[in-house]
């Protein structure tokens, strides 16, 4: 293997690779980074079994090969050059790449590219496209929900139902529960339900930042994984198998109280609340109180702590339907609203013991479900 | 053989084996017996190991020369004098018993001189029965002396240990009483040895110095008894000076040296959670109360006591001594002389008895109430250990243990104060469990409502959870029940809610190999420092090590 690109190039690519690197792992090589030419282009590709990304970067290719290295000293050495051309040279007795950039030149010892765990092919299937600012905003408002703790599979993952021209992104962890609809560029010809690892779609999500075109997004057959294709990167990941709660009918139909508030007047009031919950679980109580002929409605948002003292802040509201009182974990208040795009969102309570619901103000394609904190009123 | 009464000599022998088990059992009577007479100095003399001399001398009442004799003869007592009597017992004695039993088991001298008298009464006796009788020169008080003990027994004799094991009962009695009397002047030699010596100055803690050393004595804190009924003084040992064996406990009812595993249970229950398991406190304890409130007359030797109101004695035990460790104000301290080094420091830490050695290492001294100094976090070590400096040197704290006791007492705080918080589930959860998690189950998911826990039967093996406690809400709670089940149905059931909140809090805790951030250790340490027992985790390991500066300018060689 013989070549040469830039040094700022494999420096991004590496970045792009960087995260699928495994961390902590029984698999040694699963720490390296499969350097391969691929035509005029040299792909590199890294892989913690659950997901593994491959990104392909410009490059001179005088001849052809494969190696693996050390991601992170392949990572650290390229980062530290000058902005100029690299050549990459790879001696396959000794298995050894060797590297120059300027007046810098190091060798790496590499391990046989033939070791790497090969990359699943997804191929078959369905095969569908996605806006990247509507995918962005879905995994953005959902991930977050799935749960971190690792006793139920099912529900660390997102769940994706992919029907008509509609994708639904849905995750839950047992106290919460997040539903976002969005449109699919190109429909699908079978209805198709997945789930995503969240960690999975954190890292799409953040290689999606400097995208522009649309995503594929392809599953294969037997559901086994999936593939995100962005422009000169690709993500595979493994799909959780298991069945998905059934959640429509978590979704509560009616509602005693709605409040509509201002999202970043909530968010304020939840987070300044929360600093005196924190020697407990943070708990955040909410006194919705409908407003009278002259005066508007109000959500009194407070908390308290044995040892800092207490906290209390109304905000205006426009309410409808009876007095309502109710707690949740402000976590989960802030979680929402911090991810929220609209300028007002509608709090829909029943009672004390049963879930809540925030919706944004002028969408209808979110739902956010909590359930709420048991207290003494 | 035709059945016929004993003789009379078969018979006292077998009396006395009931009261004179050992040679420890003659001292104890003996000194009991000084003490009974008012005497403010005691000696004990003893020779290979109290078989062939006891010899016992005070400085007490003395016995009028004309009532001598009837103090050897079997229930005679000048203790008391009714059956009402019997009923509130003042005196250590009352049985009339004890010196008979002793002269049908050895050879008995004494030379006793009462108030008034110019010369002191000498009797000897053999085989039960006065040998001589003269008069003797000396001041006011009483000397017993005892020869040959179980000479004419050789069962008995056979039956006893070695001298070495034999010394050490009888060290322990004059010991218990040194402790029970401190305004006493004691002291014993054992074959012309010293082996005990105390200054009768009537503070217990110049006792404890002399019977425990200066270790123990530096980490005793004193018991602030109520003056109620029945009130509880005495002094017990912090946390770290903990012992392996049950040795260190002593129990006096009105001053009156009882075995009692019912004291020992209240004590041991009121260190639960600052011992590390098979660990065990030191304590000297004396319960005041109204003589008929106990019955000392069960037992042969008078070591064991019938309360009326056993429950009330217990949790005045209990509580006394949990306040006086909550409120840890630590006498002053009495410095250890040993030379630890920084080596020293990691192996303490490491083994089981970290709490034994130098006062510089194990937890920090403790000033004041919740003694934990300000700390500035530095670091954090292997993801598991928070490095802090304190006004007195460094501090490693351990993370997990460290949380685990924030949030043992939070836990216990929300549910003393029914705040448990409770955060209910979307959907409720069935949660399948094992024929013995069942059972387990079955009798206790509705108290376990009170740490947060709505479960419900749903038939079968299944039962439907719908809401868990706050703190464990993001964590496996159901394998943390089950674990919990498990170790109900397993352990001690008399405490299973300490074990439940052991359990929530273990599981809640931060992970050793965790990364935290620095607000996280800052904010942890905080919390830690506000912890009512900050320096023990709830299952009673250390939750940091200390080093002083004084400890590294001695390490480095800057001293
Ligand atoms: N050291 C002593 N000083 C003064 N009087 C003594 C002393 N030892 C014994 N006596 C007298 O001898 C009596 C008998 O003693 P003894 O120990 O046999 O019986 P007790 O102490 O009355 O009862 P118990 O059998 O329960 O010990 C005592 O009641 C006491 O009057
Ligand atoms: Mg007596």
């Amino acid at each position: 293997m013989k070549l040469s690109c830039l040094q700022e190039n494999l420096d991004r690519g590496l970045n792009v690779v960087g995260r699928a690197v495994a961390v902590r792992t029984t698999l040694p090589i699963t720490n390296n980074v499969l350097l391969a030419t691929d035509k005029s282009r040299l792909k590199l590709s890294a892989t913690n079994l659950e997901m593994a990304i491959s990104c392909w970067i410009g490059a001179k290719v005088e001849e052809e090969g494969a190696i693996t290295v050390p991601a992170r000293l392949l990572s650290e050495f390229i980062s530290s050059l000058p902005s100029e051309k690299v050549d990459i040279n790879l001696s396959p007795q000794t298995k050894t790449l060797g590297l120059k950039c300027a007046r810098f030149e190091a060798r790496i010892s590499g391990v046989d590219a033939k070791d790497f765990p090969p990359i699943p092919r997804v191929e078959g299937g369905i095969a569908t496209k996605v806006e990247v600012e509507a995918l962005r905003q879905a995994i953005g408002q959902v991930a977050f929900a799935a749960a971190t703790e690792e006793s139920r599979p099912v529900l660390t993952g997102v769940d994706a139902e992919f029907d008509g021209d509609t994708l639904t992104l849905a995750a839950a962890d047992g106290f919460r529960l997040a539903v976002y609809k969005l449109p699919l560029a190109q429909a699908v010809s079978q209805k198709t339900e997945v789930i995503i690892p969240a960690r999975t779609l954190a890292e799409l999500n953040r290689l999606m930042a400097d995208q522009e075109e649309a995503v594929e997004i392809t599953v294969n057959p037997e559901k086994g994984q999936a593939l995100f294709r962005l422009k000169d990167i690709e993500l595979v990941s493994q799909l959780i198998q298991g069945s998905f709660p059934n959640y429509s009918q978590l979704i509560p139909k009616k509602f005693n109280t709605k409040a509509v508030i201002s999202v970043a007047d909530f968010l304020r009031a939840t987070k300044t609340a929360s600093i005196f919950a924190r020697d407990g679980s943070g708990i955040v109580r909410l006194v919705v109180a409908p407003g009278g002929e002259m005066t508007p409605g109000k959500v009194t948002v407070s908390a308290r702590s044995e040892e800092i003292g207490d906290d209390v802040g109304d905000i205006d509201a426009m309410v409808e339907g009876e007095e309502a009182k109710i707690a949740f974990n402000g976590k989960y208040l802030t979680d929402v609203l911090s991810v929220l795009h609209e300028a007002q969102v509608a709090l829909e309570t029943t009672n004390p013991s049963s879930p809540g619901v925030l919706k944004p103000v002028g969408s209808d394609n979110y739902i956010h479900v909590v359930m709420p904190m048991f207290v003494q009123w | 053989m035709p059945i016929k009464a004993l003789a009379p000599q078969v018979v006292a022998r077998i009396a006395a084996g009931e009261v004179v088990e050992r040679p420890a059992s003659v001292v104890k009577e003996l000194v009991e017996n000084s003490l009974d007479a008012g005497a403010t100095q005691i000696s004990v003399e003893v020779g290979g190991g109290g078989v062939s001399l006891i010899k016992v001398t005070d400085n007490g009442a003395g016995i009028p020369s004309e009532e001598v004799e009837l103090a050897f003869e079997r229930y005679a007592t000048s203790k008391i004098g009714d059956l009402d009597d019997l009923e509130s017992i003042s005196s250590l004695g009352f049985r009339g018993e004890a010196l008979s039993s002793i002269t049908a088991v050895a050879q008995v001298d004494m030379t006793t001189c009462a108030d008034g008298e110019k010369v002191a009464t000498h009797l000897g006796l053999e085989d039960g029965a006065i040998a001589s009788r003269s008069t003797k020169g000396r001041s006011q008080g009483t000397t017993v002396t005892v020869l040959n003990l179980f000479r004419k027994i050789p069962a008995r004799l056979k039956f006893l240990k070695s001298i070495a094991t034999e010394n050490s009962h009888i060290a322990n009695v004059v010991s218990q009483y040194a402790l029970a009397f401190p305004e006493v002047k004691f002291s014993l030699s054992l074959d012309g040895r010293v082996a005990l010596r105390t200054p009768g100055s009537g503070k217990l803690l110049d006792s404890v110095a002399e019977v425990y050393g200066a270790e123990i004595a530096g980490n005793m804190i004193e018991l602030k008894g109520e003056a109620t009924i029945p009130r509880v003084t005495g002094m017990v040992g912090l946390p770290r000076v903990s012992r392996s064996g049950w040795g260190y406990l002593s129990f006096f009812i009105n001053r009156r040296w009882v075995n009692s595993r019912m004291l020992a249970r209240a004590v041991e229950e009121a260190y639960h959670g600052l011992l590390m398991v098979g660990r065990h406190p030191v304590a000297v304890i004396d319960i005041l109360l109204p003589a008929q409130d106990v019955d000392v007359n069960i037992h042969p030797t008078k070591s064991e006591v019938k309360f009326a109101n056993e429950r009330a004695v217990f949790s005045a035990v209990y509580r006394t001594v949990r306040q006086a460790l909550a409120g840890q104000t630590p006498v002053p301290h009495v410095e250890a002389a040993n030379k630890p080094v920084f080596s020293s420091v990691v192996r303490e830490s490491a083994s089981p008895t970290y709490v034994g050695a130098g006062a510089d290492l194990s937890f920090p001294p403790l000033t004041s109430a919740a003694a934990l100094p300000v700390l500035r976090v530095l670091g954090q070590l292997d993801n598991s250990y928070i490095i802090a400096e304190g006004p007195d040197g460094l501090y490693l704290i351990d993370q997990h243990a460290a949380h685990e006791r924030v949030l043992f007492e939070r836990i216990e705080r929300q549910r003393a104060q029914r705040e448990i918080e409770v955060q209910g589930l979307l959907e409720p959860m069935p949660l399948e469990v094992s024929p013995r998690q069942e059972a387990e189950l079955w009798s206790h998911y509705q108290e376990l409502a009170e740490f947060g826990f709505a479960i419900e039967p749903f038939g079968g093996k299944t039962f439907l959870v719908r809401a868990v406690p706050a703190i464990v809400h993001d964590r496996d709670w159901a394998g943390m029940l089950r674990e919990l089940l498990d170790s109900l149905s397993e352990g001690d059931k008399s405490n299973w809610a300490e074990t439940v909140i052991i359990t929530m809090a273990c599981h809640s805790a931060v992970r050793a190999g965790q990364a935290l951030t620095d607000s996280e250790m800052r904010e942890l340490v905080r919390q830690l420092e506000q912890a009512a027992t900050p320096h023990t985790c709830p299952h009673g390991r250390p939750t940091m090590i200390h080093l002083s500066y004084g400890q590294l300018k001695k390490d480095f060689g800057r001293t």
